[in-house]
């Protein structure tokens, strides 16, 4: 089975080539999204059968299509790795795919370019396929590329309507600055190959991965694995939008919803994490990276839950969300426990997914309206749509027994109890951040579904939207809600003295890591574990009771006299802590500066310009020259091309 | 003894199976032509008869030897001209079936598949030849036909007189051709280029009658390569010929050049004791690779400075082809294998970029009645998919990624620096940067001029398109992945050397 895994890519390929270039011809819209959610959907199956087999047993399998690149003793097969990572990644990915397919078909009714919409959704889901299933840093870096193509390309979708937000102003501008940002963590990811090269004489991953972890007492904490793996994971906190790489994500919302609910949700943000799982060899021989991660994941998750807090736009709330979950997912990694941050990954793709499938269908039945302030009162006019949010808001915010509580509660104990980087220090950050969480969702939750209606019912009729849009978003409750269950943590079974399903299946990927920071399997419950879990259930209900009745209250009195009784606070969280602005300041506007005064006008005109136009000139006045012996007359062609053969004998003879 | 002869003939007799396909096809084709009078079946006999011929080839992969007592070596490198020589004849002939210059006039078009076939069956001889009187025979039989092919338009005053300097120029280089080598059979006593090359070992010192004599036999090889100087027929030939020919001319018959130019050096002044293939050493004390260098630098040179100054695109392109020759003879200054290769990948590309691009410049010229380059201006919203690809085509002749084009130069200047010629590199790239200027004026006139300039789309048939398309797409995909033409090529550089 195993050998089909080509196809998983190949079906969206032939979706997006199909669309791409006959889709304008196809005018019926069912069509058009038939073939894009097909193609997704029987590679889901495949993924599923290949699934199976691994289950039962299976080993690593690589899988060969053809020999890419060969030069010299650099080889480059296009290959396809198959093993417990790599299917886990592409079971969601086509899966919540194939759901947002169809999705989008509802969603995207009636737009101009329905056809485009679909082929741009069909390439990313081969680029990221290819990014996870690759069995090397090149073939991922090509579908980490495709992957930042695509999205760049859906974010500008709507590339000639309104987007506002710090120096944009369409939508277009958008998707060039996540493109941009993506840049800088591209650079890392190219410095991290070259360096893996030079240090590894390869770029395939089992290669790399066995020199290090047999020598690794002698690669433990070298300078050059500690650069390797900060490249790297450069390389990640731009894809994964985490500090200082972060301010695209929320911009990126200009896509429409059902993008940001694939790609800047629950799949493409997760390649940052998939690339760190997939090198836990690598950072697992670096104590000061794993700390870099530690510290980035848990600063990104607390920064971007505070702004949260604030923001009014329904997608901007989820974004800062998915940001600040994220930074959970980091965190996970740096402390070594890579099963978890997958875990959360999985489970994130659910409940995320969910919220922004619901979001969308909100802002579908408001025409557009986005601003949660204009809502209230939803739940009357779209039943499905406010339970399946709420399901998704209580998974998220660490409702007992929901798939997020279980992930999230996972993570927060190692951050407490992990002998590499975790401790109080650690747990408490991800603690308050996890309250922050559980607030603003479900303050996102009564602002919208619950309360008065604010918004004007002459203009705005809310309804329900249709059925594929439904269908995606119950199923995805339905999986936010037992989704956990894959993994459940070994306090909430203290009889079983096995490892939880998602642990044990992903063992024999985490293996060399794990001996590598010389981590032993333990299987232990301990009294902390439930003092902990304790303390995040109370937290998150009483999170729940506070947004409920703070934002029942019609004139949302208390939260208004907060703002205004810290007033800077609430002002530096509403500017996102002014971090647009800090980058333009101290980056972009001095470079800026200094490349239209000195290396524009003085360096490029001035000098560039002078020698290149100097020596153009002179090239054209030869050529005019030159071109005058073409005369046609044919005696003089035959003189010259005599004197050409005495030139050179005599050359050759006398000199 | 007799037997032993017989044997021999009878048995090189199945190493020329390809040939033989090509003679039977050309005399089936004019008999076919008496009898039915119809273009399509000269056509379609000339395809089937090309496509026989390919698979007698196939059929042979892999051998390495000698047929005729040394007249032909039959070898991979050979076999890798004959398949570019086979691909080439293909597109022409099926180019030819979308030309209006051919068809729309009433001149019977019989004889001009036969001619085509002639062509290609001397340049399958020329790419094996291994003896003065083979090459010399082969290269005459390649020139008669190019030279009527060349002013088939023949009421067309710029046609007729394209092939009348074809001829004289072509008689004149022959003449030179045959005179070095009835000095260098003189010489050495032998027509056979392993004869002489042993010859040559056994009198290891420089002899100024063997240089000039080999350089004539040069200039012979040169002037079907158009390099500068023996170029200048170039540019009147391939304006004034019909297009489909100046594709031809300036793809296959320069490959054939080019094979006949590496094997005369290879197997006459090659010292194989000393040799190897990292480096093979010239005899004599003949610094053939400096010679060729200065070639090199000419030609390209000479080639794109000129280019600069067309305004008419199929001149400017014929500029550019010689510039090319001058990119690939710097593949055999190297003296290496990899050099070869590098020549043989460069050549693969340029075949399919050169061919895309006279193919559209001969499609618009239809529709628009002209080849100038001011007549493009807004062509590119007229006809955005030929247009497209005609850019394509242009941004891989120039050799930018993610193009054929610029893998062939990649591997190309990768030889020469490797071999240490770097002020031939440093040339070499500062050319390819003026060729940028010239190629890049076509893409601006198409989509940055005259952008709405008023006047509808272009139609072209499905199947034209197609043609195109056939040549693109493996122009983009080779940029990105190149490995099978590059073992491919790998494979192909060993030339017979004897027994």
């Amino acid at each position: 089975m195993h050998q089909l895994i080509y196809l998983v890519p190949l079906l969206p390929l032939i979706g997006f080539v199909t669309l791409g270039l006959w889709g304008k011809k196809i005018k019926n819209e069912t069509l058009i999204g038939s073939i894009a959610s097909t193609t997704v959907g029987i590679s889901f199956i495949i993924t599923l059968l290949i699934f199976f087999e691994l289950l039962s047993g299976g080993n690593t399998h690589i899988v060969k299509l053809f020999n890419w690149i060969s030069v010299g003793n650099f080889n480059i097969d296009w290959a396809y790795q198959v093993d417990q990572l790599s299917i886990t990644f592409a079971l969601f990915i086509t899966g919540v795919g194939f759901l947002i397919h169809v999705y989008s078909i509802g969603y995207m009714h009636g737009d101009r370019s329905f056809y485009r919409f679909f082929s741009y959704l069909n390439l990313f889901i081969f680029m990221m396929l290819n990014l996870v299933l690759a069995d090397n840093y090149l073939l991922t870096f090509l579908g980490w590329e495709g992957v930042g193509l695509a999205s760049y390309l859906l974010i500008g979708f709507w590339y000639d309507s309104k987007f506002p937000g710090v120096r944009i102003t369409w939508t277009g501008d958008a998707g060039m600055k996540a493109f941009v940002v993506n840049r800088i963590g591209d650079f890392g990811f190219l410095v991290g190959m070259f360096l893996i090269l030079i240090t590894f004489n390869t770029l395939n991953y089992n290669e790399v991965f066995d020199i290090a972890s047999s020598n690794y007492i002698s690669y433990a904490n070298t300078g050059i694995i500690t650069a390797i793996t900060l490249m790297i994971f450069l390389g990640c906190t731009g894809k994964s939008a985490q500090l200082p790489l972060a301010v695209w994500l929320p911009d990126a919302m200009a896509g429409p919803t059902s993008v940001s609910a694939l790609i800047h949700a629950a799949t493409m943000v997760t390649a940052g994490i998939f690339l760190v799982a997939r090198n836990s060899v690598l950072f697992s021989l670096s104590e000061t990276t794993m700390s870099v991660v530690v510290v980035v994941g848990a600063l990104t998750a607390i920064i971007a839950a505070s702004i949260g807090l604030v923001q009014n736009d329904i997608k901007k709330v989820l974004a800062y969300s998915t940001v600040s979950q994220l930074g959970f997912m980091f965190v996970a990694l740096g402390v070594g426990a890579y099963y978890i941050a997958i875990f959360h990954v999985i489970t994130h793709a659910f409940f995320k997914g969910l919220l922004f499938l619901g979001s969308g269908s909100v802002i579908h039945g408001m025409h557009g309206e986005q601003d949660i302030k204009r809502m209230g009162g939803l739940k009357k006019y779209m039943p499905v749509t406010a339970k399946t949010f709420l399901i998704g808001t209580m998974a998220i915010a660490g409702i007992p027994f929901f798939s997020g509580f279980m992930s999230k509660d996972e993570i927060l104990w190692y951050a407490w109890s992990s002998h590499h980087g975790g401790g109080w220090l650690v747990w408490l950050v991800l603690a308050v951040a996890a309250m922050f969480t559980a607030f603003y969702m479900f303050r996102l939750y009564y602002l919208t579904f619950e309360g008065k209606e604010r918004f004007d019912h002459h203009h705005v009729h809310p309804h329900e939207s249709p059925k594929t849009v439904t269908f995606a978003l119950i199923t995805l409750a339905v999986l936010s809600t037992i989704g956990g269950l894959m993994n459940i943590p070994p306090a909430l079974t203290p009889w079983l003295h096995s490892d939880p399903l998602l642990k044990s299946w992903l063992k024999p990927i985490f293996a060399n890591a794990n001996m590598v920071m010389g981590e032993h399997a333990h299987h232990g419950v301990e009294i902390m574990m439930y003092v902990l879990m304790a303390l995040a259930t109370v937290v998150a209900f009483g999170m729940w009771a506070l947004a409920k009745k703070w934002y029942s209250d019609a004139a949302w009195s208390t939260p208004r006299k907060l703002a205004k009784n810290y007033q800077p606070v609430y002002k530096l969280l509403l500017n996102k802590y002014w971090l647009d602005e800090l980058y333009y300041a101290s980056i972009i506007d001095p470079i800026q500066k200094l490349s239209t005064s000195f290396l524009w006008k003085f360096t490029d005109i001035g000098i560039i310009d002078g020698i290149v136009n100097g020596s153009a000139k002179s090239v054209e006045l030869l050529g005019n020259r030159i071109r005058l012996i073409q005369n046609g007359i044919v005696q003089n062609y035959a003189i010259v091309m005599i004197a050409g053969i005495v030139g050179v004998i005599a050359w050759i003879m006398f000199l | 003894m007799y037997n032993a002869v017989v044997n021999e003939l009878i048995g090189s007799l199945g190493l020329i199976k390809p040939e033989l396909a090509l003679l039977v096809t050309f005399v089936v084709v004019i008999i076919a032509d008496l009898i039915f009078k119809n273009n399509k079946v000269n056509l379609g006999l000339s395809i089937l008869g090309t496509i026989v011929s390919g698979i007698f080839l196939i059929g042979m992969s892999g051998t390495n030897t000698s047929a005729f007592a040394n007249l032909i070596a039959v070898d991979p490198f050979s076999e890798f001209f004959k398949y570019l020589i086979l691909i080439s004849t293909l597109i022409v002939l099926v180019m030819s079936e979308f030309s209006e210059e051919l068809h729309n006039r009433d001149v019977w078009m019989g004889e001009y598949y036969m001619l085509v076939l002639g062509m290609a069956l001397g340049m399958f001889l020329l790419a094996g030849a291994t003896n003065l009187i083979m090459i010399y025979l082969a290269l005459e039989t390649m020139s008669m036909s190019s030279y009527i092919l060349s002013g088939y338009t023949k009421e067309i005053k710029r046609s007729s007189e394209a092939s009348l300097k074809y001829v004289i120029f072509g008689s004149l280089s022959s003449g030179i051709m045959i005179y070095g080598m009835s000095i260098l059979f003189g010489m050495t006593g032998s027509l056979d280029l392993y004869a002489i090359q042993s010859y040559l070992a056994a009198n290891g010192f420089f002899q100024p009658a063997i240089f000039i004599s080999g350089l004539m036999v040069i200039a012979g090889f040169a002037y079907k390569i158009s390099a500068v100087p023996f170029h200048f027929w170039t540019p009147d030939v391939y304006e004034g010929s019909p297009i489909t020919i100046t594709a031809y001319l300036s793809v296959a018959s320069k490959a054939a050049g080019f094979a006949v130019l590496v094997r005369f050096i290879k197997l006459t002044f090659f010292d194989a004791a000393g040799s190897s293939d990292e480096s093979w050493i010239m005899m004599n004390s003949i610094p053939w690779d400096m010679v060729l260098a200065v070639l090199a630098v000419a030609t390209m040179t000479l080639g794109n400075i000129v280019a600069l100054w067309q305004s008419n695109v199929k001149r400017m392109l014929a500029y550019s082809s010689i510039a090319h020759a001058g990119y690939l003879l710097m593949g055999i200054v190297v003296m290496t294998n990899t050099g070869l290769m590098s020549i043989l990948v460069y050549f693969f590309f340029y075949l399919l970029m050169n061919f895309g691009a006279f193919i559209v410049v001969m499609l618009f010229a239809h529709k628009i009645g002209s080849e100038e380059m001011d007549d493009y201006e807004g062509i590119g919203y007229q006809a955005p998919v030929l247009a497209s690809l005609l850019t394509l085509f242009l941004v891989s002749l120039t050799g930018l990624p993610p193009t054929a084009g610029f893998i062939g130069k990649l591997v190309l200047f990768g030889a020469v620096l490797d071999s240490g010629w770097y002020w031939l590199a440093v040339i070499g790239v500062l050319n390819s940067v003026v060729s940028l200027y010239y190629y890049a004026k076509v893409v601006r006139n198409m989509w940055l001029r005259k952008v709405d300039n008023g006047k509808g789309t272009l139609k072209f048939s499905i199947q034209s398109q197609a043609l195109v398309m056939v040549l693109g797409i493996p122009t983009l995909v080779f940029g990105l992945f190149f490995g099978p033409i590059m073992r491919w090529a790998e494979h192909s550089v060993r030339i017979f050397l004897g027994n």
